[in-house]
């Protein structure tokens, strides 16, 4: 919780003002770059001697020569009245003009260091660059979590087009932001002399003044073995001053030069604290680079983009915060409701709940469970807990396991209900978690632990019956559940199998409405979907969506799914009716962890009946040529192969690297495909101990027969499928 | 900063010397040109005949990392002038004027001593010693200009 309330507030705040920071920081960047790529280059080897005769040539009174961290040679001089500063050719000593420091650019520097406030801004600056560097931190433990572990910090990001770019830029940038902001305060240190970066001052030298004659600065041994690429500055002697020297800085130190003798009078190494801020300097302001300043630029562009979406993603969730109607005290309610949620459909359920036992008389509060406690008038406590990601606790109920510890047992039962998904291994682990937490500490139960698998409205009926029956009321529910916003799909082609026995089935093809990129960015309209999401679709008259594996993802400009109908099934005979040109609502639920991630790991996917959909779907996406190979069990070629004249096409264009087929109502046709599986053992195994991603989608008795055939086959490699679930590499889509 | 002269005035310090007590006021106005660059930090101090240090009338600048630039001055002064809360100011901007009081002690006038001023701005080129002029009374009231950032130096006895 606090990591998130943390990247939140220091965005919404300290974000507004780093705007500043990152425009300014974009023209500070490129503008050294392109002087860089213009920068006359300095010819390998020359020597500053070499340089100092050019330039004394064409430069009479030239009293300093810099190299600037872009490249460019620049001399300043004093001639008769007038002071100069010039751009200079090394290869010549040509002059090439003026140098003029802008005046916009400065004061941009000055804006983006200080805010134009002088030491006020400049602390005020460290203080962004701060909350840059907690905001980072930040960032990465939420896309850590959100991803499901910091090993799958490169996996796919999954949510809407405004998630998905303030997570994937994050990931992208989070390396540099820290860079940025760690280099920005040590800079501010720096400045307000925290850390000491030089020494006081110069050592006490002087030239001697036995002798007149001055020596010409080619004639100096120091500055003969001095190439130009390490020089910084060099100070010529002042004219009227005969006790006065050389000095030369170089990147690895000082040293003084007496104008008579040309002896080396004093060299002092470069101090490690001042290289150290060389390089700080460099990595922050990536002046004299053009790789790195690019970066850079990058980065502070990508700031206005981080707080817009930010603040966006911040309004939206604001707006899916749930409110309880009737909502009593805690210490005034007999019955309490204890809420984990991770995107507000278990707050659904719970406001259903909340109001039925109103209904019935009761003082109900409701909460999220991170306020678990119990008052003196609590008779009954219900905890309703979804699980995040692989097993963990939705993001405001991190700490309620904790504070469940913390508390002695009571004497009111407490009840959990947890909601999950099958698909993860962690199946409401979390809601386990609490039940596991509660019982240790020795709290009573009314009810035990029940699961609900992917928000079953019927689950959920079943389980307020029991609830109804053991306190001894009647508790009808009023549970709509909530559907998301819809999406007119249109029909634009239909292909029809005869399928099983009186369950023909067929493929529907669908287009959605042209769609503005502004409404993508606010979520409205069709969310992004990728092969394997589900489409939930509303039978006309019905308000609980029915599920389908998409075969298509949104970059293939279509929607498609494969659809069996089922005997008085509402939805798929709804589906089946539709001609080309009807519309139908419906909506995008993703369905993380069963997607292909991204990697380049050979696929074997196994599939059967329109469990197939799924995974033609991977197949149709795979325009990198992964290597994917497909397992499909089907009854008869004639009436349920599935996709087979794409699965063809896919084997020419290379998509699909092999297939092999079992037909259970054929003679020869080769049985199921768990015996497909078994008759290609040996490649099965050995695919998956080089690090195969394994993907299934069929009925429920089909993929345990395939996870049994697994076993069997990897029990020599000391693997099994269980192992592979667990390192995110087995995944199953079933029904 | 105020568009008017930068009054950092009123900083009275004393340059003294060994058995006499005897002191005047002693006003200085030094007016920047308008260089391209930020503020400028600006050393002014005293030498005498043989170049050696006397004393620091004022420093404009408050960042001691930053001193090493006034290199005449810091190398002389050898650090005796720093954290003299009484005598330094904030830099001085681009064409703005500078106006401070000292007192300095009557035996340093007409007796061979100077008036020195190292200027520095960040980026641009260190410029110690722009100013060098005798202290004398004939010399009060009398422009000097600088070299390199400073348009006008003068400085007024009472």
């Amino acid at each position: 919780m606090t990591w998130r309330v943390l990247h939140r507030w220091l965005g919404l705040v300290a974000g507004a003002v780093a705007l500043v920071l990152g425009v300014t920081g974009v023209i500070l960047a490129l503008d050294p770059m392109v002087d860089t790529l213009k920068s006359a280059p300095v010819p390998a080897g020359l020597p500053v001697s070499t340089l100092v005769q050019r330039v004394s040539a064409t430069i009479p009174g030239a009293e300093e020569i810099r190299r600037l961290p872009t490249g460019d040679i620049v001399v300043y001089a004093f001639d008769g009245n007038r002071a100069s500063a010039s751009y200079v050719d090394a290869a010549d000593g040509r002059v090439l003009g003026e140098y003029q420091p802008s005046a916009p650019l400065r004061w941009i520097r000055n804006l983006h260091r200080s805010f134009l406030l002088d030491d006020a801004g400049r602390i005020a600056a460290a203080g962004i660059a701060l909350a840059m560097l907690l905001m980072s931190l930040s960032g990465l433990v939420l896309l850590a979590r959100r991803m499901g572990g910091w090993r799958r910090l490169a996996g796919r990001v999954r949510g809407s087009l405004l998630q998905r770019i303030h997570v994937t830029s994050g990931r992208l940038l989070v390396a540099v932001l820290l860079l940025s902001s760690i280099t920005a305060l040590y800079m501010s240190a720096a400045t307000f002399g925290l850390v000491t970066v030089e020494r006081d001052g110069d050592p006490d030298v002087m030239s001697n003044v036995n002798v007149h004659a001055d020596l010409p600065g080619h004639e100096l041994p120091l500055l003969q073995k001095l190439p130009v690429a390490e020089l910084r500055k060099l100070s010529f002697p002042y004219r009227g001053d005969p006790e006065d020297s050389w000095k030369v800085v170089t990147e690895h130190g000082a040293g003084w030069i007496d104008r008579h003798t040309g002896q080396t009078l004093a060299w002092e190494d470069t101090l490690t604290a001042k290289r150290l801020h060389d390089w700080v300097m460099l990595l922050h302001t990536g002046e004299g680079t053009v790789v790195w300043a690019l970066v850079l630029a990058t980065l502070g562009a990508s700031i206005p983009l981080f707080w817009v979406s930010g603040l966006m993603l911040w309004r939206q969730a604001r707006r899916q915060t749930p409110r309880m109607t009737d909502n009593s005290a805690l210490s005034q309610a007999d019955i309490l409701i204890f809420v984990a949620s991770e995107n507000g459909s278990t707050w659904g359920f719970a406001q259903a709940l909340h109001r039925a036992l109103v209904r019935n008389g009761h003082r109900a509060h409701t909460s999220g469970v991170e306020r678990f406690q119990t008052a003196a008038a609590t008779r009954q406590v219900l905890v309703l807990a979804a699980t995040y990601g692989d097993g963990q606790a939705p993001a405001h109920a991190a700490r309620a396991l904790e504070r469940i510890a913390r508390q002695p047992a009571g004497s009111a039962p407490v009840t959990v209900l947890g909601f999950g998904d099958r698909q993860f291994p962690a199946f409401c682990a979390f809601a386990e978690a609490l039940d596991q937490a509660l019982r240790t500490r020795g709290w009573p139960q009314l009810l035990p632990l029940e699961r609900i698998h992917q928000q079953s409205a019927q689950q959920f009926m079943r389980w307020s019956e029991a609830l109804g029956q053991a306190l001894g009321e009647s508790l009808p529910l009023d549970y709509v559940p909530q559907v998301p916003p819809t999406t007119p799909l249109t029909l634009i082609s239909r292909q029809d199998f005869a399928g099983e026995l009186g369950q023909p089935a067929t493929i529907l093809r669908f287009t959605w409405p042209p769609q503005h990129w502004l409404d993508r960015l606010r979520g409205r309209g069709l969310p992004h979907f990728e092969a394997g999401d589900l489409v939930g679709v509303l039978a006309p008259g019905s308000s609980v969506p029915r599920y389908y594996s998409l075969a298509s993802g949104y970059r293939d400009g279509f929607l498609e799914i494969c659809v069996r109908r089922m005997p008085d099934g509402l939805c798929s005979t709804y589906l089946h009716a539709l001609q080309a040109g009807d519309a139908i609502r419906a909506f995008i639920r993703p369905n993380p962890g069963f997607g292909l991630d991204g990697s380049r790991q050979p696929v074997v996917l196994i599939g059967a009946g329109t469990g197939v959909a799924p995974l033609a779907g991977f197949i149709r996406g795979n325009r990198r040529h992964q290597p994917m190979h497909l397992y499909f069990g089907a009854r008869d070629p004639a009436r349920d192969f599935y996709f087979g004249k794409e699965i063809q096409a896919w084997l020419g264009d290379r998509r699909l690297a092999s297939l092999r087929t079992a037909f259970s109502r054929t003679p020869d046709g080769g049985g199921y495909v768990q015996d497909a599986l078994r008759r290609d053992a040996t490649r099965v195994r050995e695919l998956i101990a080089r690090g195969a991603i394994v993907r299934v989608c069929g009925s429920r008795a089909m993929a345990q027969g395939v996870v049994e055939t697994l076993n069997d086959i990897l029990r020599t490699v000391s693997l099994n499928v269980q192992q592979l679930k667990a390192g995110g590499r087995y995944a199953e889509d079933v029904f | 900063m105020s568009r008017a002269l930068i009054a950092a005035l009123l900083a009275a310090t004393t340059l003294t010397v060994p058995a006499l007590a005897h002191s005047r006021p002693l006003t200085i106005s030094t007016t920047l040109k308008n260089y391209s660059g930020n503020g400028a930090y600006l050393a002014v101090y005293v030498t005498d005949a043989k170049g050696a240090y006397a004393g620091t009338l004022w420093v404009s600048g408050g960042k001691a990392k930053y001193y090493k630039h006034l290199s005449d001055w810091n190398r002389l002064s050898a650090g005796s002038a720093r954290g003299l809360d009484a005598i330094t100011g904030a830099s001085v901007t681009a064409g703005r004027t500078l106006k401070v009081t000292a007192d300095v002690a009557d035996a340093l006038v007409d007796a061979g001593y100077e008036i020195r001023v190292d200027a520095a701005v960040e980026d641009l080129r260190d410029s110690p010693s722009e100013i060098r002029v005798p202290l004398t009374t004939t010399n009060a009231g009398k422009p000097h200009a600088g070299r390199q950032y400073i348009q006008s130096f003068t400085y007024q006895l009472q």
